[in-house]
């Protein structure tokens, strides 16, 4: 359904009252809407989202393809970030990428059948002197090698 | 032997702080605020500010006091106070640092702040992906309201403050200002035109002052140990200490405190241990991705924003990136340029069609099909990047790619077809 619940609702409200417009909490909301739909923003709730932000649907629309974590697709259970910039992708980025690409069958962008990873490729997790980084849901990112990629997924579909 | 300076570590450095409200103030937290809020006017705050010659630790090195001087007074719309903890450069880690570490901090300095340019909603503006961090400042905001540091009469004087953190959404661009001021007002991250500075119309069209979470963490310290004190640290010009996040193929990477001015090789040899498994250097990165490189002969320098910016480079956000004698030049070049092609936003003509040539031209020696006639072309595409958009972006990415192949050519010929 789309459409927040009175819970939800109660945080927009608080939300509009820190910002002079209702359109600078757009961002804010997005992340909301987010939350709320693993982690994506499903069709339909751009109409919505603008209509509660008194904005365009064009608006809403040019924002959501503007930033990388604005999701079209939802996530997996745990959407693993990998970065492959400079100083993680000079300290094996790439090899730990390609390993998790090996061991789940996906590629970035995608999600596993059974719902369970997704996986993105990213820039920069600002950790970069324990490269290199992968970072899983909102959690901290964390230094990782192939063997410890190998228990934690092993751990995690143990665990569904 | 180079040792760390801890003033703005000083804290965070101390066994068992845990970076609590409690702890904060156990340690001496908050006696500038009370300074700042109870003996102070804004004016002098400002004055303090500018005598101490703090300047900007966000990249470009702007002074603090200043920025906050040029701000109108009376102009009858509310004046804003934003802190940009975006932190998006690879290889820049200090603000995250600080925000986990030690948040009262910054937050002291962003009440001052507020105070000194009559400010009573500021907002933090985090990276979206930091959603860990993000929860850490907001429990420490909640705490500051319960202590009745923030909301209305803060200490009991006549001064009230808001503040309220906006997480982004993944673009490194709305690390620039501007872009950062649109992506508050809920539009697409794109920076504006200059002028008007944010200064006369930025939040909503008034007047606001985008700081640094560093700059913002050094302000209390200077109220407290006094402009004069503040000064006598660093080299001449570049006062203070730097938080330097030194990462790469280092033996201990991490964030050092030094004072600014302090010789870059030692920092290296001294504090990061040098490199690992006995190599040699090959490049040194200065200030995060959008300074250029430098060789392991150019290294024997004063890590100031003058002394770097003579060797023909930038000091930037201190994040030193230290790479080792295996390292592939056009590999990192091309990780280089497809960031900078990623995170242009599409807005200025030369720099969304030269990041996407010279990505494409860099690719080419990365897939070993490169050729005399490429190197030319990144030169000839490059020159024409420089200071032909609305921000920094494009000169950015152009400027480590020119240097890239200009420094390194023999590296580039090894990828001749």
């Amino acid at each position: 359904m789309v459409g927040f619940n009175d819970a939800v609702m109660k945080e927009v409200q608080g939300l509009f009252k820190r910002y002079p417009k209702k359109q600078h909490a757009l961002l804010p909301i997005l992340h909301l809407v987010m939350r709320e739909n693993q982690g994506c923003v499903p069709e339909g709730w751009e109409d919505y989202v603008a209509e509660l932000c008194e904005t365009s649907l064009n608006h809403i629309r040019g924002v959501i393809t503007f930033y990388d974590m604005i999701r079209k697709e939802p996530t997996g259970k745990f959407h693993i970030r990998v970065c492959t910039c400079v100083p993680c992708g000079m300290c094996g980025g790439d090899q730990i990428k390609n390993h998790i690409i090996k061991k789940l069958a996906i590629h970035p962008g995608h999600t596993t059948p059974d719902g369970l990873f997704s996986l993105e490729e990213v820039q920069c997790l600002a950790a970069c002197d324990k490269a290199p980084l992968i970072q899983v849901n909102g959690n901290n990112p964390e230094k990782v090698t192939e063997e410890s990629i190998d228990i934690w997924i092993q751990e995690m579909r143990q665990k569904g | 032997m180079l040792q760390e300076t801890p003033i703005l570590t000083k804290n965070i450095r101390s066994p068992g702080y845990d970076g609590s409200l409690e702890a904060y103030q156990k340690a001496g937290g908050h006696k500038a605020l009370e300074k700042a809020l109870k003996s102070m006017t804004p004016e002098t705050v400002i004055e303090a500010v500018k005598e101490s010659g703090l300047r900007g630790r966000g990249g470009a090195g702007f002074p603090t006091g200043m920025k906050w001087g040029f701000m109108p007074k009376n102009t009858g719309r509310p004046s804003y106070l934003v802190c940009n903890a975006d932190e998006a450069e690879p290889g820049t880690f200090k603000d995250h640092f600080l925000i986990n570490r030690d948040p009262h901090l910054f937050l002291e300095g962003l009440i001052i702040g507020s105070y000194a340019i009559g400010c009573h909603h500021a907002y933090v503006y985090i990276r979206g992906r930091s959603q860990a961090p993000a929860a850490r400042l907001q429990t420490a905001i909640d705490n500051l309201y319960k202590a009745k540091l923030l909301g209305k009469a803060i200490l009991g004087t006549g001064f009230d403050l808001d503040i309220t953190i906006h997480r982004g959404a993944g673009a490194y661009i709305c690390g620039e200002e501007t872009a950062l001021l649109e992506s508050l007002e809920g539009k697409r991250g794109q920076p504006r035109v200059k002028p008007p500075f944010p200064a006369t119309h930025g939040f909503n069209a008034c007047p606001t002052s985008v700081n640094n979470v560093e700059s913002l963490a050094n302000v209390p310290i200077i109220l407290n140990m006094g402009p004069d004190a503040f000064k006598k640290l660093g080299s001449t010009n570049n006062s203070g200490t730097r938080l330097v996040g030194i990462s790469g193929h280092i033996k201990n990477p991490g964030i050092y405190e030094v004072e600014m001015g302090a010789n870059l090789k030692s920092i290296i040899y001294d504090l990061g241990g040098g490199m690992r498994d006995g190599k040699q250097i090959k490049v040194v990165i200065p200030g995060g991705t959008s300074s250029n490189p430098l060789k392991p002969e150019e290294i024997d320098i004063a890590y100031d924003f003058d002394a770097v910016a003579k060797a023909g480079s930038m000091l930037g956000t201190c994040s030193l990136i230290v790479l080792d004698e295996d390292t592939d030049i056009v590999d990192l070049a091309y990780r280089t340029i497809v960031f900078f092609n990623h995170e242009s936003c599409g807005q200025c003509t030369p720099c969304r069609e030269g990041t996407f040539w010279l990505k494409n031209l860099v690719r080419d020696f990365h897939d070993n099909l490169g050729d005399q006639g490429k190197i030319d072309r990144i030169r000839r595409v490059a020159a024409t990047m420089f200071g032909t958009s609305l921000c920094a972006l494009g000169d950015a990415a152009a400027g480590p790619m020119k240097a890239f192949v200009e420094k390194y050519p023999e590296e580039f010929r090894k990828h001749f077809i």
